[in-house]
């Protein structure tokens, strides 16, 4: 190929890595992303052979479709706000914790004990004792990964995933019929119930949004807070970037790594208190039912954003909320939400690509040499 | 005299199950091996086997055939890790997140589909019939041995004929060469004119092929239903299994065979009625793959480019 | 007669520059070509252009006169055209032959070693290369693992062979050596285009140069009709000071005291045998010796971030052995680290954020519990400014900007946060010119005010241009240490290579 005589102006197009990822690009190709997956579920409903309108239209009725709907899709959000604040900030750090499920659960069982111990007291004392007690009990199980993580350089994919299947053998224990916490005469395993009076106030008439939403949102302000404004969120940023510099330069990395994962267990802790006291009413088997794993998808919908994940999991709260009305008008079980989160998740991540490349016509920047020295 | 027998008798019984047990693990776990050796690491491994269970299981209660349901299985885990090369290897996105929206993907779409068809065909659960052992002419009479060894099913065969084959493909062919540096350094390669990408391509389908065999196992040859969540972490022991066993596979099979022993212990111990709560025995595997990985300071053949997106500068 | 190799006005356009202007050259059988220039001036591009890894925007390229297209090194293999990186693409945990034989598209599926190892032996032996073909890459000296390289290309009949920087990891003797073997290549018949930015090798072994400055070509000659002055003065285009000027140091007292220091590196095994020195104040004490003779392991240790297993540490007369990295900052050492992008920065991080990295819990930039941003901002300006780094804004992350502003960075967060003393571990590599020189400066300044530096360093023209003393260390230990005036660049050469003064 030849160029042309006058080599001044050479206009073509070309893809190129982009400087700094384009906010705007990014929620861009998240909504992008978002319309894509529900276009490739509605292959799946294909296969359920429903009408395509009726679906879409039960979904989002069930979504946003009335008051009653947006406040049920508040309460579901909550304990979302929570595992996806836990899956956030381990994953700025870049630590993997996969296990905001059986944190969740941790939370669930520490909240449980804080009831049997503690309900003789006024309910402020008591209600905050439970929420310490779930932030402990998650925090435990995160900082149990992070310590065999530095100590013993056990991969925290691995320990973390791996104790979402131990701690609900675990549970499995208490609520059977030889474990401490099973209800007395009952069939099913489950614990008593947990009567209204020591239930987690609920905040609007005739909806179930209840106190774990504000102390989900409260949450997502702090850690926001702490991620962009004060010294231990830029070490854990700085973790997730470089950490090989942050040594060189007095970061004590293993205390940092399990800091993190410990404030991680304990956000998806928080997550297990609302489900218990908010939700459920007792300490059921599958009290965790996904949630942990579904806070992963919200915050990688929320690009890791404090704020974004209360967005992203409104989103999501809704989508579960609009599945079970599916699931009434239509017949499609619900566990189509299952489905659809994945290929949410999958479409995401493909569309990130959209953000951190960019078309752009290039002139012969002959001009700029000058002034650049490039290594 | 008869206590012996009977001790003896209970013993060939845990070990042949082992065998059969680590069928799974390992055809999932030489599969991860051959896609981490090329640098890929796919941790979508649950995922790809518990939607293969299911496709397979699908495919043989509606066709009537085991075999349509192997390549059922075959097909989806290979469908699976395409997409899932198409993510690490092309969009270069990052494999861990990835792998764990493929194990959220195979967990939902099953259970949506067994839903959906549990419904329609109004029953609770379905069922098939599935396939029975093979015994080997001559040697399943052998005592004990005969048991243990010679009377397991063709995929369990299979899988343990894979180990030498794997092993003699990686180590003493070309391509099985160029896999192993591509996960060492993949600009070595690439200077010498080979396509990275073709190959890692390659490596991490076969691996999604293989733990499509595994989950067939599980509803085609193990039990003769699908229940949700069937592989049970299969998937993920199966990724411990290819770090415990050092990247290397004589040392995988071995602890492909411990974990089976684990469960299989667990198994026969239900059965005599020993006064350990149930739930310590099945959490056995899980806390066993935690401390396999404590005491795994030889990771000596790890691939060092392993989760690494390879892109020409 | 038909050159070999012929370029004709080949272009190569990157996003951020224009890498390659319009350049030809023409290389002919036999010969040795040298490619000239400083960092940044296209040369490796170029390289990258010849050998099918870059597709050119524009230009032709032509091998034994006919026109070629090479979309892909499989192309300019089959030509007979091989190259050795400046970074080696080596498979560390295979064997010589292995990494000679991967990828090799011939027939059959099966691997036959034998048969590869009976090949490299005879080229072995036609060319003079000593290497152990059974021994793992990771087993082999840096120098071995070049000859790799090279058999890599020769195995596969490369006719032209191309080499980038070859000889930033020898000592002066390896150099010697390797140019000889060189020269019998050529006489063999082997074209030589050899990638360098150091005058002296250009006027040694080349036949004819060809200098690249900021993409263009500027000319070539024949390496014998040029001086060092003008090959100099083409390929940064003013006049070039030689060495820099410098005061006498008046030796004061000991910053840092070392004796016996023994430490394991990353894959357990020992290397610092036992490493003793003592640095002074206002002096620059250069540490002369390839990379990888526990250079960066005693930095590690000193800057409080690797284990001593024994010896001692004194800073200032207090004894510091293994303490942590922040109370070494606290005390004011300061650390030039060798691979400035992975452990000097966050390069995703914005330049103000690196400035303020090791600092971010002081009291100075926290406001309570929060960053004081308008007092990192500050301070950030000021740097920038002092330290004339150019970024198009202190937010700019720092991965996209140039190696000199990166290396500048890092200059300016530890010399305003070290009072005391300062490692810096080969910190001009990869620079050009200009910057090296505003380094040195801003060393010489440095010392000027009295903190003692010490200074590792692979270009031994460096290292004696810098230092008042220099000790040479080797395989973990220190082989000696001279005066700069005293010392002569053939004896630390020797000792660079483990030759100590009674075997020579």
């Amino acid at each position: 190929m030849t160029i042309p005589e006058k080599a001044s102006k050479l206009k073509q197009w070309q893809i190129t890595p982009r400087a700094q990822n384009s906010r705007l690009w990014r929620i861009f190709s998240v909504i992008l992303a978002f319309l894509a997956a529900l276009m490739i579920s509605s292959f799946l409903l294909l296969t359920a052979r429903i009408n395509l309108a009726s679906a879409f239209g039960a979904l989002f009725f069930g979504a946003f479709g009335s008051w009653r709907a947006f406040m049920d899709t508040l309460a579901r959000s909550s304990p979302l706000i929570l595992t996806g604040l836990a899956a956030t900030i381990a994953f700025r750090a870049k630590v993997w914790n996969i296990g905001g499920e059986g944190q969740l659960i941790g939370g669930a069982m520490a909240g449980f004990l804080a009831f049997t111990l503690f309900s003789g007291l006024p309910k402020p004392l008591f209600f905050l004792l439970v929420l310490l007690f779930a932030f402990a009990g998650g925090a435990l199980l995160g900082a149990l990964s992070g310590v065999l993580k530095v100590r013993f350089n056990v991969d925290e994919i691995i320990s973390t995933v791996m104790m979402n299947y131990i701690i609900l053998y675990f549970l499995s224990f208490m609520l059977s019929a030889e474990g401490p916490w099973r209800e007395p005469k009952s069939y099913y395993q489950q614990t008593v119930l947990i009567l209204p009076e020591f239930r987690f106030p609920v905040l609007f008439p005739r909806s179930e949004v209840h106190l774990g939403f504000l102390v989900a949102l409260f949450c997502a302000l702090i850690i926001k807070i702490l991620l962009d404004a004060t010294p231990l969120g830029y070490e854990i940023r700085a973790l997730g970037f470089n950490p090989k510099a942050m040594k060189f330069k007095g970061t004590n990395i293993s205390k940092l790594v399990v800091v993190t994962m410990l404030v991680s267990g304990g956000l998806a802790g928080l997550a297990g208190a609302g489900e218990l006291f908010g939700v459920q009413d007792r300490l059921v088997m599958d009290i965790a039912n996904g949630l942990g794993y579904t806070g992963i998808i919200v915050a990688m919908l929320a690009g890791l954003d404090p704020l974004g994940v209360v967005l992203a999991a409104l989103l999501f709260g809704g989508l579960i909320n609009g599945a079970y009305r599916l699931q009434t008008v239509t017949g499609v079980p619900s566990a189509f939400v299952d489905a659809i989160q994945a290929i949410v998740l999958l479409c995401v991540l493909a569309s990130f690509v959209l953000s951190r490349y960019q078309i752009r016509r290039v002139v012969d920047v002959e001009s700029d040499l000058s002034s650049s020295d490039h290594s | 005299m008869s206590n012996q027998i009977f001790q003896a008798a209970i013993i060939a019984s845990i070990l042949a199950s082992t065998i059969r047990l680590a069928t799974p693990l390992l055809l999932a776990a030489l599969g991860e091996l051959v896609t981490e050796r090329s640098g890929v690491m796919n941790l979508g491994v649950e995922g790809m086997m518990l939607l293969s269970a299911f496709t397979s299981f699908m495919a043989a209660y509606v066709t009537g055939s085991l075999w349509l349901g192997v390549l059922a299985a075959i097909l989806t885990g290979g469908l699976m890790a395409l997409l899932m090369a198409f993510m690490a290897i092309t969009l270069k996105v990052e494999q861990i997140v990835t792998g764990m929206a493929l194990n959220l993907l195979g967990a939902g779409i099953s259970l949506f589909w067994l839903r959906l068809m549990t419904a329609t065909a109004k029953v609770d659960y379905l069922i098939i019939e599935i396939f029975k052992p093979i015994q080997i002419p001559y040697l399943s009479k052998l005592p004990y041995v005969g048991e243990i060894l010679f009377s397991q099913r063709w995929l369990t065969y299979f899988a343990f004929l894979m180990v030498p084959v794997i092993w003699f493909f990686l180590y003493r062919t070309k391509y099985g060469l160029q896999i192993r540096s591509v996960g060492e350094n993949p600009k070595a390669v690439d200077t010498k004119g080979v396509n990275v990408a073709r190959l890692q391509y390659a490596a991490t389908i076969f691996g999604g092929m293989m733990a499509g065999l595994g989950g067939a196992f599980l509803t085609l040859a193990a039990s003769p239903r699908f229940v949700p969540g069937i592989s049970g972490g299969r998937g993920w022991l199966a990724i411990v299994i290819v770090i415990a066993g050092n990247w290397l596979p004589w040392r995988i099979t071995l602890a492909a065979l411990i974990f089976a022993f684990l469960d299989a212990f667990q198994l026969h111990v239900q059965g005599v009625g020993v006064q350990i709560p149930y739930q310590i025995l099945l959490a056995l595997p899980y806390v066993f793959a935690i401390i396999a990985m404590m005491s795994s300071r030889a990771r000596s053949e790890a691939p060092s480019s392993l989760g690494a997106p390879y892109t020409r500068e | 007669m038909e050159p070999l190799l012929r370029v004709e006005q080949l272009t190569k356009r990157f996003p951020q520059a224009l890498a390659n202007d319009r350049i030809s050259l023409e290389i002919f059988k036999g010969e040795i070509h040298c490619l000239l220039g400083e960092n940044g001036a296209g040369k490796s591009t170029l390289a990258e252009c010849l050998y099918g890894f870059y597709k050119p925007d524009g230009g032709h390229i032509y091998f034994k006169g006919k026109p070629v297209k090479l979309s892909s090194p499989v192309d300019a293999i089959e030509l007979g055209i091989g190259m050795v990186h400046q970074h080696f693409v080596l498979v560390r945990p295979l064997t010589v032959i292995e990494n000679v034989v991967v990828g090799i598209q011939d027939s059959g599926f099966m691997l036959d070693l034998k048969q590869a190892e009976k090949r490299l032996l005879k080229i072995c032996e036609t060319y003079g290369i000593h290497v152990d073909l059974q021994a793992k890459i990771w087993q082999l000296s840096v120098g071995e693992q070049q000859w790799v390289e090279i058999l890599k290309a020769l195995y596969v009949g490369s006719e032209l062979l191309i080499l980038d920087e070859p000889t930033a990891v020898l000592t002066p003797q390896e150099t010697e050596r390797f140019f000889a073997t060189l020269k019998q290549m050529s006489c063999q018949g082997l074209s030589i285009l050899l990638i360098t930015h150091k005058l002296n090798e250009v006027k040694q072994i080349s036949d004819r140069v060809t200098v690249l400055r900021r993409g263009k070509l500027v000319a070539t000659i024949n390496t014998a009709e040029a001086s060092k002055a003008e090959l100099a003065r083409m390929m940064v285009g003013r006049e070039v000071i030689f060495s820099v000027q410098k005061t006498e140091a008046a030796r004061k007292e000991p910053a840092l005291e070392v004796k016996n220091l023994r430490a394991r590196g990353d894959k357990g095994q020992e290397i610092l045998q036992g490493i003793s020195f003592t640095l002074h104040r206002g002096e620059i004490l250069g540490l002369a010796g390839i990379s990888g003779n526990g250079q960066k392991e005693l930095f590690e240790v000193l800057a409080g971030v690797r284990r001593a297993e024994a010896g001692q540490v004194w800073l200032e007369g207090e004894e510091v052995t293994n303490r942590s990295s922040n109370f070494m900052m606290a005390r004011g050492v300061g650390h030039i680290p060798e691979d400035r992008l992975h452990e000097g920065l966050v390069p995703d991080f914005s330049v103000a954020e690196n400035l303020i990295l090791g600092q971010q819990r002081s009291a100075l930039y926290r406001r309570g519990p929060f960053l004081n941003f308008e007092q990192i901002r500050k301070f950030a300006a000021m740097c920038v400014s002092t330290f004339e780094i150019k970024t198009p804004s202190l937010a700019h992350p720092t991965r996209f900007l140039s190696g000199g502003n990166i290396q500048k960075i890092i200059l300016a967060r530890e010399f305003t946060q070290c009072p005391q003393c300062l490692l810096a571990n080969q910190p001009t590599r990869g620079l050009d010119v200009g910057v090296i020189e505003y380094v040195h400066k801003r060393l010489l300044e440095k010392r000027a005010e009295g903190i003692g530096i010490l200074l590792a360093s692979e270009d031994l023209d460096e290292v004696f241009d810098l230092s008042d003393r220099i000790a040479v260390i080797f395989k973990g230990q220190i082989m000696g240490v001279f005066d700069a005036h005293a010392a002569n660049i053939e004896k630390i050469g020797l000792l660079m290579a483990g030759v100590k003064e009674e075997q020579v």
